[in-house]
């Protein structure tokens, strides 16, 4: 057992180091400005900033070098993560096609659709969304009713998706429609690609529990997409689709980010008044707060046991489901807390006099919601593990 | 980077479980439960002593085997796993205690603890419903070349058959731990009853007169320039982490034991015309549990490491894995009990077996509460001192 990294990875991280400091004064988060400033203004700096890492040579670290990508070590990806985290620079604005659609193409796209698209996604020129779920297909997602019809050499798209983040900003959209409606469902799936600008397509922006707009429904009527832009084999799109959606990721990444979350809760549990004394006098949120870091440090050496198992080329296999249900519940467990902390002060909205750090936990705690359902849900989670892990059978017979 | 076993760990797992496996029945445990306690052979414990297992982590040349902390927690593990008796854990913790104090403890003593021939065990627990060393109010005073032990310990993990006693106790300078033959005038030793079968005692100690040197390590003060050897409350300390992070071992194997044998059974159980286990209100209570146990096993590599390198988050750590591992145990043991349904509610089946393991092991070096507030305790020193 050896937690170290490499003398040479330790070099990287302090080279890493050094450029953030010299370059984090760009890294206030552009989009969180928001909020009836410059809307336009803050995407160009959120696009500015993806490039400006990936120049830096910080961006696409597991692609190949041919087309914009570094071929970096898998620690070196997880120093990266860390770091970034660290610094707590904002996040990447073109995440879902560096994380899902790059993946998918280095692997399952033709040559010419890796050298078109993929160092457009590393230099952010252009913005991706996922066109996957619909109002009918969410956790059952090959029960997709969205139509691609061939005519001639294209493809005739009619169909809704939802749940899409970024649409309204996406230049790109890759998505999952019905090729051929006669066969068994996952076998008539194809996976295309489709330019956002392309007429027939509307985009209506939804309004999450929380407030904020981070989801769209996108609308498909009668749009053709050039036969050039599938992915894979005619009606095999939902293994590629499969494929990615499984995507393993130690889940490092996610570490620091809580523990900065923890450590601030800490502080104003330590600072905000409670009758005589202050929240955390209270023995069992002491014991609340011990027990949150246990959560956190699961993750960690959970995260380190995944990547270990990357490393030594073993798949983690359905290992990446444990430690997104683990971190789902963790940060709900952390965010409920944080409302607890607050006491008579958790009712309190984000612009109210007396308000605790500006609202930020309530803040913390729809988002801290939304992660057991987005990405698949926990309950999909749990039958991950159930069939893959264990080996019990099937629940869902189709 | 490589967070998982060696290779050799791993091979020493697998012969550990087929070990277990070939030579021990559970049916002595449940035998136990009416004629308690349930002790390991002589035989069986001669055969465990020559595979090397009671002196795992004890130094080669001090006639063990030299293997890591997470050595073994290994073979803690599958002996939780296959529920034998507490007592290899519990001499194997001593042995590293006496082989951690320094010369004057290493010889015919460790060396029969090792081979099997002689037993030391730990006694730290005491009555007043407190865990751990900070909990200890039997004293050792000085009585000119003397060395006078007066207290009273419970819940000493077997403590039949053992020659030596590795009582805690208070020194001016902290705890410590004082080596005192169980056949010492003063000494008292009547067996208590645990819920899983297992072998615990209490041990009253009368004004027990021992040599001066009794005491493993050194208890003078820091700044007095002993080279007595190591820092005797220091090793009391780590003594109580390691058998902490041992019993959390012997947790895990309850736990995925449990899980195992109730996944086996939500394969083969079918009821409305199809397995159990297909439906999610069984499978997702297991998949529950794989998560917990998951999580029990990353913190517990990590404890093993940090105890191994001598980090300063060990014993958070070490606190750590034994919160996950009491969770673990008991959800995979309720979940044991209530998903087998009826046939989960008999004496026959081992069902509860595990779950009086998992409940007793609980309430052995600390519950959930103590450990968080030792996490606690600990965080706030840290961050006083930063």
């Amino acid at each position: 057992m050896d937690l170290h990294f490499s003398a040479e990875d330790e070099q990287y991280r302090l080279r890493l180091r050094e450029w953030l400091e010299a370059h984090t004064g760009r890294a206030k988060n552009p989009l969180a400005a928001g909020g009836g400033g410059d809307i336009m203004g803050a995407l160009q700096g959120a696009r500015d900033w993806q490039r400006t890492l990936w120049e830096a040579g910080y961006v696409g670290l597991a692609w190949p070098k041919e087309y914009g990508g570094q071929e970096a070590t898998l620690t070196q990806q997880v120093i990266v993560n860390q770091e970034l985290a660290r610094y707590s620079t904002p996040p990447l604005i073109n995440t879902i096609g560096l994380t899902i659609l790059g993946p998918t193409l280095v692997v399952n796209g033709t040559d010419d659709q890796r050298r078109r698209f993929l160092p457009k996604i590393l230099s952010a020129e252009e913005l991706w969304c996922q066109g996957f779920s619909e109002p009918e297909a969410g956790s059952d997602l090959a029960s997709l009713r969205t139509r691609a019809e061939i005519d001639g050499d294209e493809f005739v798209v009619t169909g809704q998706k939802v749940w899409t983040s970024l649409a309204p900003i996406a230049d790109w959209c890759f998505l999952l429609a019905r090729t051929d409606p006669n066969a068994p469902k996952r076998e008539g799936i194809s996976y295309l690609l489709c330019n956002m600008r392309t007429p027939g397509i509307k985009v209506n922006a939804l309004r999450n529990a929380a407030g904020g707009i981070h989801f769209s429904e996108v609308f498909f009527d009668e749009v053709r997409i050039p036969r050039d832009q599938l992915v894979g084999e005619l009606h095999g799109g939902w293994q590629i689709a499969r494929t990615t959606l499984e995507h393993e990721r130690s889940g490092l990444s996610n570490v620091l980010s809580l523990e900065q979350t923890l450590k601030r809760l800490w502080a104003t549990a330590s600072s905000l008044q409670q009758g005589t004394g202050v929240a955390l006098d209270d023995p069992s949120l002491r014991r609340e707060f011990a027990r949150a870091w246990v959560d956190i440090e699961a993750l960690r050496y959970l995260g380190f046991r995944t990547l270990s198992a990357q490393i030594a080329g073993r798949t983690p296999g359905a290992g990446a489901s444990v430690g997104k249900l683990h971190a789902s519940q963790l940060r709900q467990r952390l965010a409920d807390l944080a409302l607890r902390t607050e006491g008579p002060l958790a009712q309190l909205a984000k612009r109210s006099p007396h308000v605790v750090d500006r609202g930020r936990w309530v803040a913390a705690y729809f988002d801290a919601l939304g992660h057991s359902i987005g990405g698949g849900t926990a309950e999909i989670q749990r039958n991950t593990i159930a069939e893959r892990v264990l080996g019990l059978p099937r629940s869902v017979v189709d | 980077m490589d967070f998982e076993l060696s290779d050799e760990q791993v091979a020493l797992r697998d012969a550990a479980r087929d070990y277990f496996a070939n030579r021990w029945s559970r049916d002595h445990v449940r035998d136990a439960l009416d004629r308690p306690p349930v002790v390991v052979p002589d035989e069986l414990w001669q055969e465990v002593a020559e595979l090397g297992w009671v002196g795992i982590a004890v130094a080669v040349e001090a006639g063990g085997s030299g293997g890591d902390v997470a050595t073994a927690a290994v073979i803690a593990e599958e002996a939780g796993r296959a529920l034998f008796p507490s007592a290899l854990a519990s001499v194997l913790t001593a042995a590293v205690a006496l082989d951690r104090a320094g010369d004057r403890w290493r010889g015919a003593l460790l060396e029969g603890v090792c081979a099997g021939t002689r037993r030391a065990v730990c006694a730290f627990e005491e009555p007043g419903g407190a865990w751990g060393p900070d909990a200890v109010r039997t004293t050792a005073v000085r009585d000119g070349d003397r060395l006078v032990v007066s207290g009273s310990k419970i819940l000493v993990a077997d403590v039949e058959g053992t020659d030596t006693l590795l009582v805690a106790a208070r020194t001016p300078t902290g705890v410590a731990l004082v080596a005192v033959p169980a056949d010492a005038p003063g000494v008292t030793i009547t067996p208590m009853i645990r819920i899983d079968g297992g072998q615990i005692g209490e041990v009253v100690l009368d004004a027990v007169q021992l040599p001066a040197d009794a005491l493993l390590g050194s208890d003078a003060p820091a700044d007095a320039g002993d080279d007595a050897g190591a820092d005797a409350d220091a090793l009391a300390r780590s003594t109580y982490d390691l058998g902490t992070l041992l019993g959390a071992a012997d947790l895990l194997g309850v736990a995925e034991a449990a899980l195992a044998v109730t996944t086996a059974f939500a394969n083969d159980r079918v009821q409305f015309g199809r397995p159990i286990g297909s439906f999610q209100a069984v499978s997702h209570r297991l998949a529950d549990v794989l998560v917990d146990v998951e999580i029990t096993r990353s913190l517990l590599y990590a404890a093993c490491l940090a105890m191994d390198e001598g980090r300063p988050d060990a014993a958070e750590l070490v606190s750590a894995v034994k919160v996950a591992a009491n969770e673990a145990a008991v959800r995979a043991t309720e979940a044991a009990v209530q998903l087998h349904g009826g046939i989960g509610f008999t004496w026959e089946l081992d069902v509860h077996l595990y779950l009086r393991r998992a409940r007793a092991g609980v309430a052995t070096f600390g519950d959930g509460a103590h450990h968080l507030d030792r996490i606690f305790a600990q965080h706030t020193q840290a961050r006083a001192a930063t």
